[in-house]
């Protein structure tokens, strides 16, 4: 195999296989990046397992610069390979390899290293029993970030740490809870005319690395199977398992009244809430006090170890019934910055429920954070 | 009978303790009969009495007395269903407050604990004073405390002055303080040996200290023998303050060794999951994290973190701090037969996150 190349558009596409390589996993030929050279194009293709990501550089592609001399294959350590390529020197850089010893040469450098043979490389899943359907990716990304904050981090429940898709037609209902929050977010996609019915629940920690390769994209084309969901992203192609399980029920949980009901700025709610953190991060509880009284909206963070701050809020509007209710600021700091300073509803039934974030006067609950308080004794 | 006890022993008693905690919390119920059960009329006459306040007390009302029957003494008392989450709470914070004062605390029940404070400075009764006001500071309620040497004779000075009071009981007044009382005061005299000394006509303490030792061995066998001594004021049981939870772990041991750094994480992953999930059960959080190594040489290691505040209750955080210290105990390559992980220098825990389900 030997190719010369622009290292720049190199390095781009050694970043974008890159963000699937661990360099923890029980597969260790995982840690290397897969290099196959055709007649027509490089294709490089970086694995951790769960979600796997391909890249293709066409001779058509004039930037690229890509001179095929030789078709072949090589796998090689994926960061040291990496740092090699950014350190280059010239421009342009040649990689020729020999068996399983690749030479890389730039202007007056030139390195060998050992690499392993191709064919021990696991092969990309086969999808049988396929549904695909086009996304514009800005819809993508918002349905991406409005749900992403509530995921699970924690493998106690793995279900938890995955996005539940529900498609029908053009409507999607995307749902993450980790059992103390949930986030909601329903679109009916746009631009196309999608007869999907399906039910999915995709690992969070794979939406979250397909979340940056979709910037610059226009639409995305997404196949889906029983136990793997493909993006094409036009060169880059990014797969990832599904989660098998059932998911939690969640329309349930999602009160429908209130008995306290506060519009505010969510810039202005984030700002008193960062000022709260400050102390109660400070404490081993981590948890803030919002008091409804006569309209009067106050939040305070008290730290037994270290002190208190008390704050009055400047709120649009507040109803209902008075109310004192404890909360972790985290979770309603990660729900306020999704409304991107916008004005929120947040309604309240009771010190001891959940209660809901919305856009301020919208009631369809196509755009929703729940979180639950926390019982202080 | 001389002994030479120089201990100093606190019983600490909450008074109605649950009924307390009502009252505080809603002043309505402050002056009225209030019994801590689920009312006999929504269970049809079943359930027991768990507290009563002392207005109840006075209408013969006791705790473990069923509801209906309390319910026939005092017809217009309200009924309250116990909230134990709540009452344990309020004992984490007194339990709190004695570790304030010393670690050789052996709790009784959710308000009732024996204190050796014997290394401290200060006089029993200033410690009783004080504890006692810390106890009504922080959570609002009174409690009742006995001084003395020995644990028997604390805790008859605790019921003595209840509620809200103080009881010394010294080598000097120690026995007029028996003498008076009742037969059925005195510990392991039952419905039984009650009436049995009954017939003997042994009524209060000084008739007890009047029996022979071997008298009271042949009549009432070993418990004889320990009323022997309590008439005495004599009693040697120690404070047994380390019977209270230390630290809670979790170990594993692999029949098939570990020997990659994603197993470990792995491993450590499920035991930090375990280990928050026996804290929360018990409402506690640590201070120190222990991690335990065992290779398969059989050397076994371990390292601690203690922070100055309690750990976060954060899987994802005890995981990449044992991971850490993994890191500097063992490099590769490794076997590893044994991982366990243990969080102590606990304290209770105020808060719950509520869950959606």
């Amino acid at each position: 195999m030997q190719f010369s190349i622009n290292r720049q558009a190199f390095i781009k596409a050694l970043n974008d296989v890159s963000r699937a390589i661990s360099s923890r996993t029980t597969i260790p030929i995982l840690t290397n990046i897969k290099i196959v050279l055709t007649q027509e194009e490089l294709i490089l293709t970086g694995s951790n397992s769960d979600i796997s990501i391909e890249t293709r550089i066409e001779q058509s592609d004039t930037g690229a610069q890509l001179i095929i001399k030789q078709p072949g294959g090589i796998t090689l350590l994926a960061t040291f390979f990496s740092n090699i390529v950014k350190n280059l020197p010239a421009d342009d850089m040649t990689l020729s390899v020999d068996g399983v010893r690749a030479s890389i040469t730039s202007g007056a450098s030139d390195f060998t290293i050992n690499g392993q043979d191709v064919h021990n490389y696991p092969q990309l899943p086969e999808m049988d029993d396929v549904q695909s359907l086009s996304v514009s990716a800005a819809q993508l990304v918002d349905i991406i970030s409005q749900t992403k904050i509530s995921a699970s981090t924690q493998e106690s429940r793995p279900i938890l740490t995955g996005i539940h898709l529900a498609l029908n037609g053009n409507d999607v209902k995307a749902v993450t809870t980790d059992s103390h929050r949930l986030s909601q977010r329903i679109v009916t996609l746009t631009g196309t005319d999608a007869h999907v019915k399906a039910d999915v629940i995709m690992p969070a920690k794979s939406f979250n690395e397909l979340q940056s390769l979709l910037e610059g994209q226009d639409r995305v084309e997404i196949k889906l199977a029983a136990n793997q969901a493909v993006f094409d992203l036009g060169n880059t192609t990014f797969y990832s398992r599904l989660l098998e399980g059932n998911y939690p029920e969640t329309d349930r949980l999602i009160p429908t009244e209130s008995t306290t009901q506060l519009t505010i700025e969510a810039s202005a709610l984030l700002g008193a809430i960062n000022r709260a953190s400050l102390l109660s991060h400070e404490s081993r509880n981590n948890v803030v006090q919002l008091t409804l009284e006569n309209g009067v909206v106050t939040l305070i963070g008290t730290s037994q170890e270290v002190g208190r701050v008390q704050e009055e809020l400047v709120t649009k509007s507040v109803e209902g019934e008075n109310l004192e209710i404890s909360f972790n600021p985290d979770y309603v700091r990660d729900a306020l910055r999704v409304f991107n300073g916008k004005a929120v509803d947040i309604k309240f039934t009771s010190n001891l429920r959940p209660f809901t974030l919305t856009p301020a006067g919208e009631t369809d609950d196509k755009q929703l954070q729940l979180i639950t308080p926390v019982r202080t004794f | 009978m001389i002994t030479n006890d120089t201990r100093k022993i606190l019983h600490v008693d909450l008074d109605a303790f649950y009924a307390q905690i009502e009252m505080r919390d809603n002043p309505k119920l402050r002056h009225k009969v209030l019994i801590i059960a689920r009312d006999p009329e929504e269970t049809g006459g079943r359930g027991v009495v768990a507290t009563a306040n002392y207005a109840a007390r006075k209408l013969g009302v006791h705790s473990a007395m069923s509801a209906s029957e309390a319910k026939n003494l005092a017809p217009d008392a309200v009924f309250l269903s116990p909230n134990f989450t709540k009452y344990r709470a309020v004992s984490d914070q007194i339990h709190n407050i004695f570790d304030a004062f010393t670690k050789k605390v052996e709790p009784v029940a959710l308000d009732e604990a024996y204190l050796d404070v014997s290394d401290l400075n200060l006089s029993g009764s200033m410690l009783a004073a004080r504890i006692r006001h810390e106890i009504l500071r922080v959570t609002g309620l009174t409690s009742s405390i006995g001084i003395s040497h020995n644990k028997l004779l604390a805790k008859l000075g605790s019921e003595y002055n209840k509620p809200n009071g103080v009881t010394v009981i010294t080598t000097q007044n120690m026995l007029t303080f028996l003498d008076e009382l009742t037969i059925g005061d005195f510990r392991g005299v039952g419905k039984k040996t009650h009436e049995k000394f009954k017939r003997l006509q042994i009524e209060n303490g000084s008739d007890l200290r009047k029996m022979s030792y071997d008298e009271l061995r042949s009549q009432f066998g070993k418990v004889g023998e320990h009323l022997y001594y309590q008439a005495r004021g004599v009693h040697f049981g120690e404070v047994q303050w380390q019977r209270q939870r230390q630290s809670i772990a979790k170990e594993e041991t692999y029949d098939h060794f570990l020997h990659s750094e994603r197993d470990i994480q792995y491993e450590f992953k499920k035991l930090a999951a375990a280990m928050i999930e026996a804290l929360k059960k018990h409402h506690r959080v640590g201070r120190t994290l222990n991690i335990k190594v065992r290779d398969d040489n059989f050397n076994t290691m371990t390292r601690a973190i203690t922070r100055e505040l309690p750990w976060p209750l954060s899987e994802e955080l005890l995981t990449e701090n044992a991971q850490n210290i993994f890191e500097d105990l063992m490099a590769p390559p490794f076997s590893v037969r044994l991982l366990g992980m243990s969080m102590s220098n606990l304290q209770s825990n105020s808060f719950e996150e509520m869950t959606l389900f």
